[in-house]
């Protein structure tokens, strides 16, 4: 079974075409990173995915069609971290972490012991069961990340979207995310897909990639057919030269 | 593209000559240069009437559509005009404040004070909108809302000095009616200023425009150049004020016009938007004239370009552009967060009941304050209790509905004023004050609701587009607002007892409250609680944004339209009692949250005690005040209200 099947998939905005009949299969169980360009369409795709923006074509989440599926359902199924999180002003770590329970106590079920359960060991497993009374925006970027990923495992959905989660951190902290997200999926089965800039980050923490190029799809595949000089050249119009390191993984640099 | 606007120019051509052939034949028109000793009456009716009034209509809409063009260009805000700005109700209050507590201030003429006025009204405006980076939503939420509380001031004084003062009513409408000759040098000149000044300002504008750190880095003095060029918008503005009266939205038509026929540099914008404003002014009066003609001059045609506006504003507001900086429509630093606010609660709780209980006791006699005895307390608790319960439940009502759209749109201007309601409300009692020969107070209230469920319906219709950023509700409301005060300055304009009683309303009262009434709307207040603290879920996450509710599989559009209609009910409901506008509902939310109550039911259930004690306070405040005269309860309110809405603004962010 697929985790998202893809069939000529296009987005139209006024006077623009920014995804143009997009056709792909996206694997289960694995980390898969969206990379491209600026404007190549891969926020575009990533919010198509979490149903946040109507798109022409048709695409099937475990086989059932996105349209298919109940708001709260495709929320049990399905967490979605948009770009810039906003402020969550006044809210605490914990309440923000509860928040993920809302698709399945909905607008007035109880908040029952295993919703105090689950958003526990949501917190525990990111790492944030230390700030759970501190505000939200008190926390530092890394830190405030992580209880965004925590709201996210409290959903306990098989399948994370998450929008550039490391472009406002440094590059501790960037690790920090990203070997999170990947245990998440190794460790606990989940799948994600994540939107990234950096083609090296791509490399080194994901098992796929899709990438896109003006709103064509331009690769997918592993890690290891994305690190080839000629490949990154078409995708980011630029020549590229991809150094070999001690242990043998490859870096790619501007040549 | 200027070809296009010919249809417009034979159209105010034709209205005007038609009026003035109607006046008098060709063969009669009186000779140049005009001379009152040979003419007779006719004819002087046309030469000093008719004839400066056409020419005044397109200097003065030149002149704001040039104001409003400059306004739009340095504060890159395609809604941006000096009403929407709040510039024309600062005049107009200035010069009320004039011709009541210093007319000697007024032998100078009116424009001195206009200016003030207005100048005053945009430095507000401005230095509230520059602590946040002139973020457009915020910047017309603030405008209006100073708009507002002028209007709300200019009606006190209105109603403290009863009938005399209505003559002002009428200004305020922008009548063109003219006597001789000197409106239009005073206009002529003027457009000359601000035509060499915006010759003058249109390159520096141009780099403005790259926004403030490109315009910096090629060395133009920001601050500088605004300041200019605001001050010019305002000369312009205040000058039509003082001669004419508000003239509503010809500066936001102008310039939207001219966008559309094509005009997209500045220097273009800045030439066609004068030439269509004046356009535009001159096919208002001369309709004006033409209904004159039938059934006498009935509304002055400030009122006609108000009833524009409206429209106008819903039509501009998707052209918008929605990308303000995050954080910049923010009003202020982090408040404080209480961990255990139940003591809180029930302490709010316990001084409500306590100050009723000590209100109803004590009050006022001639030469001085009583405590009541048991006897008059039973004889005195049958009247006073109706409204007690009526000023605490509307109290409460309007500061859920604040919580409540706060919370909706993230945004800490949101308040039920903005929303739109209030002003339907006002335009369904106007008109059954005009249609119905002898208007009940079921028929008053029916009316008032009606108004407000249309105007709800108008918002919640722009709500329903998904793609719609939650802020823009304000402007849609805002938009509605807009058209309510043009049919209302309309109405006014007429003059007469309906007008009075029109304009006691939108002042709102409490004394006429009789039990069944209190109790009705207490009842709407607690299950408008009720209905808050069911969606406390839904007001906890989606301050965080559609993007993050869509996520959570929030039914995004269900909680928007629920929970917009269950502000607007609650704010008609109100409205009815307390007018209008009173700033509860935008008070109350945020002292609640500045004391410490973060979580959506302990905010709104804060904001709910904090709402119905701020009404009690004025209620009692407007029966002491004027003692043995009530003064309105809803203006007593927004009177302590206007200054903590100037402070809550003026606070540094951060």
């Amino acid at each position: 079974m697929n985790l998202f099947s893809i069939t000529d998939l296009t987005v139209d905005v006024p006077g623009r075409r920014l995804l143009h009949g997009l056709t792909l299969d996206l694997p289960p169980g694995q980390m898969i990173a969206l990379i491209g360009h600026n404007g190549s369409g891969k926020s575009t795709l990533l919010k198509v995915l979490a149903r946040q923006i109507p798109a022409s074509g048709s695409v099937a989440f475990e086989n059932r069609a996105l349209s298919d599926w109940r708001a709260r359902d495709y929320a049990r199924r399905l967490a979605f971290l948009p770009q810039h999180p906003p402020a969550a002003e006044g809210m605490t770590v914990r309440e923000l972490v509860a928040l993920g329970r809302y698709p399945w106590h909905g607008a007035l079920g109880r908040f029952g012991p295993d919703d105090h359960a689950t958003v526990a060991r949501a917190m525990e497993e990111c790492g944030v069961s230390l700030f759970a009374g501190r505000l939200v925006d008190t926390l530092s970027g890394g830190e405030r990340q992580r209880a965004w990923l925590a709201m996210t495992v409290a959903q306990q959905a098989g399948t994370l979207l998450l929008d550039e989660p490391i472009s406002a951190l440094d590059i501790a902290h960037q690790v920090e995310v990203l070997a999170l997200v990947r245990r998440m999926c190794h460790e606990a089965g989940r799948s994600a897909v994540i939107v990234l800039h950096e083609v090296n980050m791509a490399a080194r923490f994901c098992d796929h990639v899709v990438a896109l190029k003006g709103g064509w799809l331009a690769l997918q595949g592993g890690p290891a057919d994305l690190m080839q000089p000629a490949v990154l050249e078409r995708i980011y119009g630029l020549p590229m030269q991809v150094l070999t390191r001690p242990d043998g993984s490859p870096v790619a640099i501007p040549a | 593209m200027t070809a296009r606007l010919l249809p417009l120019a034979l159209l105010a051509a034709a209205l005007w000559l038609w009026a003035a052939l109607h006046l008098l034949p060709l063969a009669q028109w009186p000779a140049w240069p005009l001379d009152p000793a040979r003419m007779d009456i006719p004819q002087i009716l046309l030469g000093f009437g008719l004839m400066p009034r056409g020419i005044v209509a397109l200097l003065a809409g030149a002149v704001l559509g040039l104001s409003g063009a400059i306004l739009q260009v340095v504060l890159r805000n395609p809604v941006a005009d000096p009403t929407t700005l709040g510039i024309s109700a600062g005049a107009q209050l200035a010069l009320v404040t004039a011709t009541i507590m210093a007319p000697s201030l007024l032998e100078g003429g009116r424009w001195p004070v206009a200016m003030a006025g207005a100048g005053m009204a945009a430095g507000l405006v401005l230095l509230i909108g520059a602590r946040r980076a002139f973020a457009p939503v915020t910047m017309v939420i603030a405008g209006m809302l100073a708009g507002m509380t002028a209007g709300a001031a200019a009606t006190a004084m209105t109603l403290a000095q009863g009938e005399y003062l209505l003559s002002l009513v009428i200004w305020n409408g922008g009548s063109l009616v003219q006597q001789d000759w000197s409106g239009v040098r005073a206009l002529a000149a003027v457009l000359a200023f601000g035509m060499v000044a915006a010759a003058l300002l249109a390159r520096p504008l141009r780099v403005l425009s790259l926004g403030i750190q490109g315009a910096q880095g090629l060395g133009v003095n920001v601050a500088t150049v605004r300041l200019l060029a605001v001050g010019v918008a305002v000369i312009l503005a205040a000058a039509v004020s003082a001669e004419l009266g508000l003239i509503a939205f010809v500066g936001l038509a102008a310039p939207a016009l001219a966008r559309t026929l094509g005009a997209v540099s500045i220097p273009r914008l800045l030439t066609l938007s004068p030439l269509i404003g004046a356009l535009i002014l001159s096919v208002c009066d001369g309709l004006v004239l033409l209904t004159a003609d039938r059934v006498g001059e009935m509304f002055p045609t400030g009122a006609l370009t108000g009833l524009i506006g409206g429209p106008l504003l819903i039509w501009l507001l998707p052209r918008l552009r929605g990308s303000t900086p995050p954080g910049t429509e923010r009003a202020e630093g982090p408040a404080p967060r209480r961990d255990h606010p139940a003591p809180l609660l029930i302490g709010l709780a316990v001084a409500l009941v306590v100050t009723a209980l000590v209100l109803v006791w004590i009050g006022r006699v001639p030469g001085g304050w009583a405590v009541l005895d048991a006897e008059s307390f039973a004889a005195f608790l049958p009247m006073r209790l109706p409204r007690l319960i009526a000023a605490c439940s509307a109290g409460a009502a309007l500061a859920i509905a604040g919580a409540i759209l706060q919370r909706l749109t993230a945004n800490p201007l949101a308040s039920p004023e903005v929303l739109g309601v209030s002003g339907g409300a006002a335009m369904g009692y106007a008109g059954v004050v005009y249609l119905a020969a002898a208007p009940t107070a079921v028929a008053l209230t029916a009316g008032s609701m009606a108004g407000g469920a249309v105007a709800l319906v108008l918002v919640a219709a722009f709500v329903s587009r998904r793609d719609m950023p939650a802020e823009r509700v304000l402007l849609a409301g805002i938009a509605v607002s807009a058209l309510a005060s043009g049919v209302l300055s309309a109405a006014m304009a007429v003059g007469d007892t309906r007008s009075f009683q029109i304009l006691a309303w939108l002042s709102g009262s409490s004394s006429a409250v009789t039990m069944p009434g209190a109790l009705a709307l207490a009842a709407v207040a607690a299950t408008l609680w009720a209905g808050a603290l069911t969606a406390r879920r839904w007001l906890a996450v989606l301050p965080l944004g559609a993007g993050v509710a869509g996520g959570l599989g929030l039914p995004l559009r269900l909680a928007r339209m629920a929970l917009i209609a269950l502000a607007g009910v609650a704010t008609g409901a109100a409205t009815v009692l307390v007018g209008p506008l009173s700033f509860v509902g935008l008070m109350a939310p945020h002292m609640a949250r500045r004391l410490g109550l973060a979580r959506p039911g302990d905010h709104v259930t804060g904001a709910a005690l904090i709402g119905a004690g701020l009404m009690l306070a004025a209620d009692f405040g407007a029966r002491m005040a004027g003692f043995p005269y009530e003064l309105p309860l809803g203006l007593f309110a927004s009177l302590i209200g206007a200054p903590w809405l100037i402070w809550l603004m003026m606070r540094p962010q951060r």
